[in-house]
């Protein structure tokens, strides 16, 4: 499983012309029958598209099933390469598999699937809409893995914390021509300023205070710029440093376009000192100063927008991202390092928190995946130019009972108190659903009452 | 540097504001950043101008308040800028997060403090009240006497910060209307002979953001056990040695200013009259004028009067001051703000500690006066004198003088 | 005394499965894999394209020996397991062999099961579940004329085929009156059963054999409805059971098979079973059930190694459901769920011509089974639809009309 190289598809794209399976067929079999494409696209209820299609999974279960060691996963390519050979035609791969990505062709006597064409897939080629991408993850991390790590090892983050994968990979991609700014939390709680007169980062990086990262980072921006450098200011901050005292220098940062690249990692409290509130900690959440008690049951306020509140101030880009969807991170940090070269770029990770957020360490990514599923956290992105566009859909979400039970803060809740959540997620989803149906001529601002 | 416009006249009649604008442009900051607050708002609105005019060529920030204004400059300053910016009142209380962190990281800012006295009562108005609340944060601080003198020392001020013995932010103190609002003549030095004072920005070669020189900046820095607290404590002396260093660096700047511009200040300490008088008053900032004319009034009438004013506030000229001291039998300290702790003025405590340097007693007293924009005229330096003078047979009062208490 | 930290005894897709499982959250406990069979690791479904042919006995091991030895496992072949002392944690092999365990996983499959048969024994037959029966029974396919299969399941249907193709005059009896029963429903099977009438063979359901005597070179099978077969190769293919006969003394409860929550774990601590040997929790009833098809061996070993190794990740066994794929003729026939429930719906498409079917069981608008022949869908996705209790109402005539692309849609919009 050292590998691992799939076909994405982005439904909101794909506008169902079929090149990509008549291109599939035309190669496989010389027809162009689409009925013998080894991708499937079909059209959706409401007017979209949908998918069936090999997955190259990670643990294939096809491979599982297979009684004839026909089917197995190759640790190089990453593809589930099927040998006909040794196939037996008993089709118990499909029942392995629970996304046809394979299934008995009648034309072909036989069972196929997407082999991704020796690592150059047709049907992507084909697809002059930009619906299909060929996603080479390995490579992807290899690629991260060639870049230079410009953090110190050894940083002590809490067990199963997502921070560290997070600011490690940030600044592999932003490189070394930058100056890091760490806010007091856990950024630089796990060392990466230094201690004592020794730094944890191999570019300059400094602790701001907890109210002005964004003000002093465009000092150092602007002055690099006067001198005719490109030095990219980083902030990787918490969330109370940028929601709550840090907001006026942000917000006037961003307001005057001063050129930063503004990560901002959304642990939804001051965890670092031992999970106070913040305003981004979000209603009915436990923290030891929204207790639970007789007469309190967490916390009583909903938590603040920061990335929408951001987006009203028309920044050249922002985003919100989770690390449980690293390749929308990756594509979202690569706009924002182009965007502060001449903007404010804004990026809101949420970084679910072992400590305070009380679940077992190894559930990190699973919480951040189960927040985005359930819509809990919405990823999209916007610029000036194109409005707010969701990169992944909101439509179909999980039942938002599903992140909530994941997560010890909000064990106390009772129903009238999950209703409210699901009522103000709602209230929520509908605002962004109709800035993203508005696209780039939504104003914000008149939006907003 | 781009080339300023050369045509630059010799002299111009301007307030106090306008003049320590005029000495930033001959300082030619790398950046300037301001927000505007009564009564510092002339000298922001002239720095506009000027940028706008081309005739001052900085980045300039508009930041959205003071506390975002000295956090800029800290960025700007770590990046090897020369950096300028100036408040007053309600806008030093709120950058005051940043302000106190500056003189820690040994960045060599210049600041124009257009003094105001403090809330409440709400006032608008002079008196020094904010900038000796922060006499003790670690910003070396002067307090101006004329418009001419704000020019010429916001330059001096520059030289002061980035000398390498000292390498602290320096506050330029101007009274907020009698200085900032006051017009007078000054004298513009020659910019090309400002720019041979000064020399080349010199702020971040101790500690940088660069990404050619990286280094972690301001790690933590402490905590029991280990080499941390020694280290703070190893912070914490050179900064004091810094203080001490810039006594001697402010008089070779005042003197080198003197030797190249033909017009000079007094650095520490300045006596007047002095040298037979039986008793003094010691005076600091604008009101130094009125209180000279009292002092020659007094000698007139044939009393042995003299004056001692304070130009450099902090570091405190302690042997200076005893060396004025020495000359007298009593002093008169008028202060423009209060010690609460202490019932009497911050300048009369420092006072009181140089005459425990002193071998003889020198009696004591301590006058208020000039709060809230009040004049204080000769005719309160008079009755400043005469009380003195009083002190020298009696025992001199133990609750301060209120000048104003009773004007109408 | 051996010692092993994981025991798994068994080498099929139920115990290759809780390897791989074991050793995503333990690298490094010592795993010892013992196996009656002589052959390397193979599963008992392929055997019937060994005997046709259409595979070759040396490619169709699941595992290299190299693979074992990436993932630190000592392999044992050969070696049947005979007793267990669960109180001292020793497992005995039939070999003289004993292995001290701290968890041991019992995947030991089932052997045929032979009908209790006058003069069987008398009798040469075959049978199919180890690889030496396949290579046995592939070496007397080509010598024998007449052949006659005891049972229609899927190992007689499928030996069948391969009689016929070999061009062997074929009989296969069935005591039920219909082909593969408890496989597909008897719209289905006689469907089934017509496409082997038309290649010549005779299909003899609802009979059973009463006695069996030697003939010459062959022998003569005497039916329940009085005609008298006779023939030289017979194949007894009248199901399995599972093999527990080492269980005696050992205090792990038994059924049909071994009995197993849905971690998989016996009656006695440390010891877990998975597999056709298990009898476990059902999706649709009750009772627990041996399910002896191979996607359900996988289901349970993965099951079964993940709570051996403690994985935190681990999850209960989501219960059994019938699953079937069969290939005969060229053609295909596909099976998921069951074909009749208490309060369910039925809708049947049948093209009789074209030999074409499909039926789809509802219940509250969830599917229960859906089969068919020749109208492909996705097994896969179906057993999806039915385990997690998809409401198929907003779609259900689409479903009923287009299931294969209707559920396709689904799985994109949900599975994500």
């Amino acid at each position: 499983m050292a590998a691992y190289e799939t076909i994405a598809f982005d439904a909101a794209k794909c506008t169902g012309c079929g090149d990509c399976m008549s291109a599939c067929a035309q190669v496989k079999t010389g027809s162009f029958e689409h009925a013998s494409s080894r991708i499937q696209i079909l059209p959706s209820a409401n007017d979209g598209f949908e998918l069936a299609l090999c997955r190259q999974c990670g643990d294939p279960g096809c491979v599982s099933v297979c009684p004839a060691a026909a089917l197995e996963k190759d640790g190089t390519t990453g593809v589930v390469a099927w040998d006909g050979t040794k196939c037996v035609n008993c089709l118990l791969c499909t029942v392995g598999c629970t996304y046809a990505g394979i299934a008995f062709d009648a034309r072909a006597g036989h069972v196929t699937k997407c082999d991704l064409c020796g690592g150059d897939p047709a049907c992507v080629t084909a697809c002059s809409e930009g619906a299909l991408r060929h996603v080479r993850s390995a490579r992807i991390y290899s690629h991260y893995g060639e870049l230079e790590d410009l953090f110190v090892p050894g940083l002590s983050g809490c067990q199963g914390c997502n921070t560290e994968l997070l600011i490690r990979h940030v600044l592999r991609a932003v490189g070394p021509e930058t100056v890091v700014a760490a806010p007091p939390g856990c950024i630089p709680g796990m060392g990466t300023v230094g201690y004592n007169g020794k730094t944890g980062t191999k570019v300059p990086v400094f602790h701001p205070l907890l109210t002005n990262t964004a003000s002093m980072l465009a000092g150092v921006r602007r002055t690099y710029k006067r001198k005719g450098r490109d030095v990219t200011a980083l902030a990787l901050a918490g969330d109370g440093g940028t929601a709550d005292v840090g907001f006026q220098s942000l917000s006037g940062a961003a307001e005057r376009g001063e050129e930063i690249l503004y990560v901002c990692v959304d642990n939804e409290g001051y965890m670092n000192t031992g999970m106070q509130r913040s305003g981004c900690t979000p209603y009915g959440a436990w923290t030891s100063t929204t207790p639970v008690g007789e007469r309190s049951h967490g916390k009583a306020q909903e938590a603040k927008n920061l990335p929408l509140l951001m987006m009203m101030h028309r920044c050249a880009y922002v985003a919100t991202a989770s690390t449980a969807f690293m390749e929308d991170l990756y594509e979202k940090l690569a706009a924002a390092i182009e965007a502060a070269k001449h903007g404010f770029a804004y990026l809101h990770i949420y970084s679910p928190c072992t400590s305070g957020w009380r679940f077992p360490s190894q559930a990190n990514i699973e919480v951040a995946r189960k927040a985005v599923e359930t819509g809990f956290v919405a990823l999209w992105e916007y610029t000036p130019a194109s409005g707010l566009r969701f990169t992944r859909s909101v439509d179909d979400l999980r039942p938002v009972d599903e992140y909530l039970e994941a997560v010890g803060k909000y064990r106390h809740l009772d129903a009238a108190q999950v209703a409210h959540i699901q009522a103000h997620l709602k209230k929520d989803l509908g605002l962004l659903k109709e800035l993203s149906a508005r696209g780039a001529q939504a104003d914000p601002r008149a939006l907003a009452t | 540097m781009s080339a300023l416009p050369q045509a630059r006249p010799q002299h111009v009649v301007c307030d106090g504001n306008e003049a320590a604008a005029w000495g930033v442009v001959l300082s030619r900051p790398d950046m300037v950043a301001v927000y505007p607050i009564t009564p510092q708002t002339s000298l922001v609105e002239a720095l506009a101008q000027f940028a706008a005019d081309g005739v001052l060529d900085a980045e300039m920030v508009a930041a959205e308040g003071e506390h975002s204004v000295l956090s800029v400059l800290q960025g700007a300053c770590l990046a090897g800028a020369r950096t300028y910016t100036a408040t007053s009142g309600p806008g030093l209380a709120f950058m005051f997060e940043p302000y106190i962190r500056t003189p820690g990281l040994r960045l060599p800012m210049v600041m124009s403090l257009v003094t105001r006295d403090t809330l409440s009562p709400q006032c608008v108005w002079g008196g020094h009240q904010d900038a000796m609340s922060v006499r003790e944060i670690g910003w070396i601080q002067m307090y101006c006497e004329t418009v001419q003198e704000i020019l010429d020392t916001v330059i001096m001020a520059f030289k002061i910060a980035e000398h390498r013995d000292v390498m602290l932010p320096v506050n330029v103190c101007h009274d907020g209307n009698y200085l900032s609002f006051g017009v007078c003549r000054v004298d513009l030095p020659e910019s090309s002979g400002v720019d041979a004072f000064l020399g080349q920005p010199d702020t971040n070669w101790h500690v940088a953001l660069d990404p050619d020189r990286p280094m972690g900046v301001d790690p933590l820095t402490g905590g029991g056990g280990g080499p941390g607290p020694a280290l703070f404590a190893r912070y914490r002396k050179g900064q004091c040695r810094g203080m001490q260093n810039a006594l001697g660096v402010i008089e070779d700047v005042h003197r080198g200013f003197r030797a190249r511009f033909g017009r000079g200040h007094a650095p520490l300490i300045e006596e007047y009259r002095l040298d037979d008088a039986e008793y003094a008053i010691v005076t600091i900032g604008s009101m130094t004028g009125a209180a000279k004319d009292a002092v020659d009034e007094a000698r007139r009438l044939g009393q042995r009067a003299g004056l001692i004013k304070v130009k450099t506030y902090r570091p405190f000229p302690l042997q200076a001051m005893a060396q004025a001291i020495a000359k007298v039998k009593a002093v008169g300290v008028v202060d423009r703000s209060v010690s609460f702790g202490w019932n009497c003025g911050p300048l009369h405590q420092d006072v009181l500690g140089t005459l425990a340097t002193l071998p003889q007693r020198v009696a004591a007293v301590s006058f208020i006066g000039g709060l809230a924009g009040a004049d204080l005229t000769p005719a309160h330096f008079a009755r400043a004198l005469q009380t003195t003078a009083q002190a020298l047979a009696g025992a001199p009062p133990l609750a301060p003088v209120w000048l104003n208490e009773d004007d109408r | 005394m051996l010692q092993a930290r994981y025991l798994l005894v068994g080498s099929s897709h139920a115990a290759l499965e809780a390897l791989a499982a074991i050793r995503m959250h333990d690298a490094e406990g010592s795993v010892l894999l013992a196996t009656r069979d002589a052959a390397p690791p193979y599963s008992p479904t392929v055997l019937p394209y060994v005997v046709s042919g259409k595979s070759d006995a040396e490619r169709v091991r699941l595992r290299g020996a190299r693979y074992f030895e990436e993932q630190k496992v000592a392999l044992r072949c050969g070696s049947a397991l005979a007793s267990l002392d669960t109180a001292a944690r020793v497992a005995r092999f039939a070999d003289g062999e004993q292995v001290e365990y701290e968890r041991l996983l019992l995947a030991t499959g089932a052997s045929p099961a032979i009908p209790p048969i006058a003069g069987l024994k008398q009798v040469p037959y075959h049978v199919l579940r180890t690889l030496e029966d396949a290579l046995r029974l592939r070496a007397a396919l080509g010598s024998a004329r007449k052949a006659v299969v005891l049972g229609a399941g899927l190992v007689g249907m499928h030996a069948a085929e391969n009689l016929v193709n070999a061009g062997a005059e074929t009989t296969v009896v069935e005591m039920q009156p219909q082909v593969l029963p408890g496989y597909f429903d008897a719209q289905a099977a006689s469907l089934i059963a017509q496409a082997f009438g038309q290649r010549g063979a005779r299909m003899l359901c609802g009979q059973a054999v009463i006695s069996a005597a030697p003939r010459g070179q062959g022998f003569a099978l005497k039916l329940t409805g009085g005609e008298r077969v006779e023939g030289e190769l017979l194949l007894v293919a009248t199901g399995v059971r599972p093999a527990i006969d080492y269980l005696a003394g050992s205090g792990v409860a038994a059924e049909r098979g071994i009995l197993v929550d849905r971690r998989m774990r016996t009656s006695v601590a440390n010891v877990w079973a998975a597999g056709d040997v298990a009898q476990a929790a059902s999706f649709y009833r009750d009772a627990p059930v041996v399910n002896g098809i191979l996607p359900n061996a996988v289901e349970q070993g993965r099951v079964a190694g993940m709570d051996m190794a403690a994985d935190p990740g681990a999850r209960d066994f989501r219960g059994a459901v019938p699953i079937n794929t069969y290939h005969f003729f060229g053609r295909q026939a596909l099976s998921v769920g069951v074909d009749a429930i208490e309060g369910g719906e039925t809708h049947v498409q049948c093209d009789e011509a074209a030999g074409r079917y499909r039926k789809i069981v509802l219940k509250d608008d969830r599917l229960s089974g859906i089969f068919s022949i020749d109208a492909p869908f996705d097994p896969g996705i179906m057993v999806e639809l039915v385990l997690r209790r998809v409401d198929l109402g907003p779609v259900k005539q689409a479903f009923l009309d287009e299931p294969r692309q209707s559920a396709r849609r689904l799985m994109s919009q949900l599975w994500r």
